[in-house]
């Protein structure tokens, strides 16, 4: 692959989903055209049960579309193999979920270090990349707290560290704000949208239109199909909460 | 598998902890199963040790010749044959005589072991028996008289001689020379009474404190004028002397057999194959439990294990969003199930010589033996019951579909 004619990251063509049999049958996914660049933070809106979720979780290689094509980095995503998927999903893909899932079983350390297992790091490096990144968070004196004993915030905080421990160059995140108050919101937000200055691919799905501000394009979905595509929105003057925000996480990350 | 193995080994054990009582209760199937298999085989290794001992205590110049082709040790416990009884021997009074004949052989004793009830003033126990051989027997299986004396040609023909048991269930005394007992309605006078042996497991098959020796023609007489010889004892002049005279042996009777090898001459270790009643009767019931409880047992870890997988559905979309392949989660599975079955394997193996050393201080005249053979078969065990009851549910965990594992509960 030559590097001036790098292939968008992601490109759906067609892609159809489908929930249900006969007459219960529901399209969840009714050919949705949409070809995604690298670099790009999109944010996905819509009223629930319009398939954003299910769109996230196909872009995820979680879910196969059941016509229509997608091909990630100019690849057909139907020629590669379950395992090719699983290792993808691996190096490339992080996820950030609505409800945090996080293992409960694991603390909030090895939760972290979790998706590294899958790329064969030994558990002592493992659990230094783990730490070092949750120092990112401020999160470091939590590693050994349990899931349960962390307020929603810190959860989701953690759930995103795990998502971005892997150095993944695209991630999706569903509603990662949606269980949390407007102030964590902002941290996280200003966490999401430092990976993007950095170069990552974010897709995020989300209800809420003031976190829309921080996207470089707004796709807005109804009945399964793209409503409206919006793309560089004017940068809105920048708040004193997220200048506040930000100095925060510099000083966090010296 | 890269690194994966250590971590899948540390969150198996991590899984086990959670469920505590859970586990043990599923480790427990394993364990019974194990622990039988493991005393059945120490102990019956330390009844054929208790031969060898006697073997190389009888200075190692001594052979055996039994009917039939000799199966190996495994078999012989799991599928006695109660040749005594059913069988027809191939061997014949034409081989005693070869074998008498043969150069450096110095004794010669078979054995014909009969059915039918003694009788004096009570009747004998069923355990006791009734061997007809020759007056050799003592020399070579060192038999040692309490009173009175062994078979010799010079006495009378209805001569027997008994063990101490049987002199004290008919006669109620243990000094009986002189009197008499009827075997099959036969009157026999009791010459001579054996020592003590306390020795039920010899490579006679005979318990010597039970028993009731006549002269081998007697003992035709009361089979229908018919030989029937299990077993053939026999002494070398010396120890060096004893292969050659063996390779002799096996040549003339395979020649006088046309050709058929249906015979085995044992020497040394191979006679220690054990061959009591007693044992078979012991290792027939517990390999019976064993097999059973291996059954349930695994059955259990399978029953676990789904639960586990049910349990834990929600984690397993996690990990495979996070990019756990399909391999990677069974693995996962696999490996907690075969924690359970060697954990229960290994506590298995333990009770398994705790049982096997009550049962030989208590009931048995000998040790369990200990050695590395058995602890392989016990891991082996352990492992085969893991994999293959640990396979399906593993299978199933793999299976599922990420997201409806990770939406579900939420």
């Amino acid at each position: 692959m030559a590097v001036d004619t790098l292939p968008p990251v992601i490109r759906l063509r067609g892609l159809q989903k489908r929930f249900g049999i006969g007459d219960a049958e529901n399209l969840a996914i009714n050919g949705i055209n949409l070809t995604i660049n690298r670099g790009e933070f999109v944010a996905v809106m819509g009223p629930s049960g319009c398939g954003k979720t299910t769109l996230l979780n196909i872009l995820g290689l979680l879910d196969r579309s059941v016509d229509g094509e997608y091909e990630l980095d100019g690849q057909p995503v139907s020629e590669i193999s379950k395992r090719k998927q699983a290792r993808i999903r691996s190096q490339q893909i992080g996820f950030v979920f609505q409800s945090f899932n996080l293992v409960s079983r694991l603390n909030v350390i090895e939760n972290v270090a979790l998706p590294l297992i899958y790329k064969g790091i030994t558990r002592t490096k493992r659990l230094q990349i783990a730490s070092d990144i949750l120092r990112n968070f401020h999160l470091n004196e939590r590693e050994y707290y349990m899931p349960c004993q962390l307020s929603g915030g810190q959860t989701q905080r953690v759930a995103i560290a795990r998502a971005l421990v892997n150095e993944p160059s695209i991630i999706l995140a569903d509603e990662p704000t949606g269980n949390l108050d407007s102030r964590s919101s902002h941290i996280i937000m200003e966490e999401l949208s430092d990976l993007h200055k950095r170069g990552n691919t974010i897709i995020m799905v989300t209800h809420n239109p003031r976190l829309t501000t921080y996207a470089s394009r707004v796709i807005t979905m109804l009945d399964g199909q793209i409503d409206t595509d919006t793309r560089n929105i004017t940068k809105q003057p920048v708040t004193r909460h997220r200048k506040k925000s930000a100095r925060k996480l510099k000083r966090g990350k010296k | 598998m890269r690194f994966l193995f250590l971590n899948h080994v540390q969150n198996a054990f991590q899984s086990l902890r959670s469920s505590r009582v859970r586990s043990a209760l599923t480790m427990l199937g394993v364990t019974i199963g194990v622990a039988s298999v493991t005393a059945i085989l120490a102990l019956s290794g330390g009844a054929s040790k208790i031969i060898s001992d006697q073997i190389s205590s009888l200075s190692g110049n001594i052979a055996v010749i039994r009917p039939g082709i000799a199966t190996d040790p495994i078999i012989s416990i799991t599928q006695p044959k109660l040749n005594h009884y059913y069988a027809t021997s191939t061997l014949t009074e034409a081989d005693i005589l070869y074998i008498k004949n043969t150069p450096h052989i110095s004794e010669v004793a078979p054995l014909m072991v009969l059915s039918g009830s003694i009788k004096a003033s009570s009747v004998a126990p069923s355990e006791s028996t009734v061997v007809a051989t020759t007056p050799g027997l003592a020399n070579i299986s060192n038999l040692k008289l309490r009173e009175g004396q062994f078979l010799d040609k010079d006495l009378k023909q209805d001569a027997v001689v008994i063990g101490t048991q049987l002199s004290i269930n008919i006669f109620g005394t243990e000094s009986s020379i002189g009197r008499i007992l009827t075997i099959r309605g036969q009157t026999f006078t009791v010459v001579g009474i054996l020592k003590r042996s306390n020795n039920p497991i010899n490579y006679n098959s005979i318990d010597f404190d039970n028993v009731a020796i006549i002269n081998f023609t007697e003992g035709k007489k009361l089979n229908q004028n018919v030989a029937q010889i299990q077993q053939i004892d026999i002494k070398a002049d010396s120890i060096a002397n004893l292969n050659p005279a063996i390779a002799n042996i096996s040549k003339t009777i395979l020649k006088s057999h046309n050709g058929e090898k249906d015979f085995s001459v044992l020497t040394g270790d191979q006679i220690s194959q054990s061959t009591s009643q007693l044992f078979y009767m012991i290792a027939g019931v517990t390999t019976a439990i064993a097999a059973i409880s291996l059954l349930v047992g695994g059955i259990g870890i399978m029953n676990i294990m789904l639960v586990t997988v049910a349990e834990r559905t929600r984690e397993i979309g996690i990990r495979k969003a996070l990019g756990a392949s399909n391999s990677d989660i069974s693995w996962q599975f696999l490996i907690e199930s075969l924690a359970i079955s060697i954990s229960g394997g290994i506590a298995g193996y333990i009770c398994g010589y705790l049982i096997a050393f009550i049962i030989s201080r208590s009931f048995l005249t000998f040790d369990p033996i200990i050695n590395w053979q058995i602890s392989i078969v016990a891991l082996i065990i352990s492992i085969f019951m893991g994999t293959l009851f640990g396979l399906y549910p593993a299978f199933r965990a793999s299976r599922k579909d990420p997201i409806e594992s990770l939406y579900q509960y939420s």
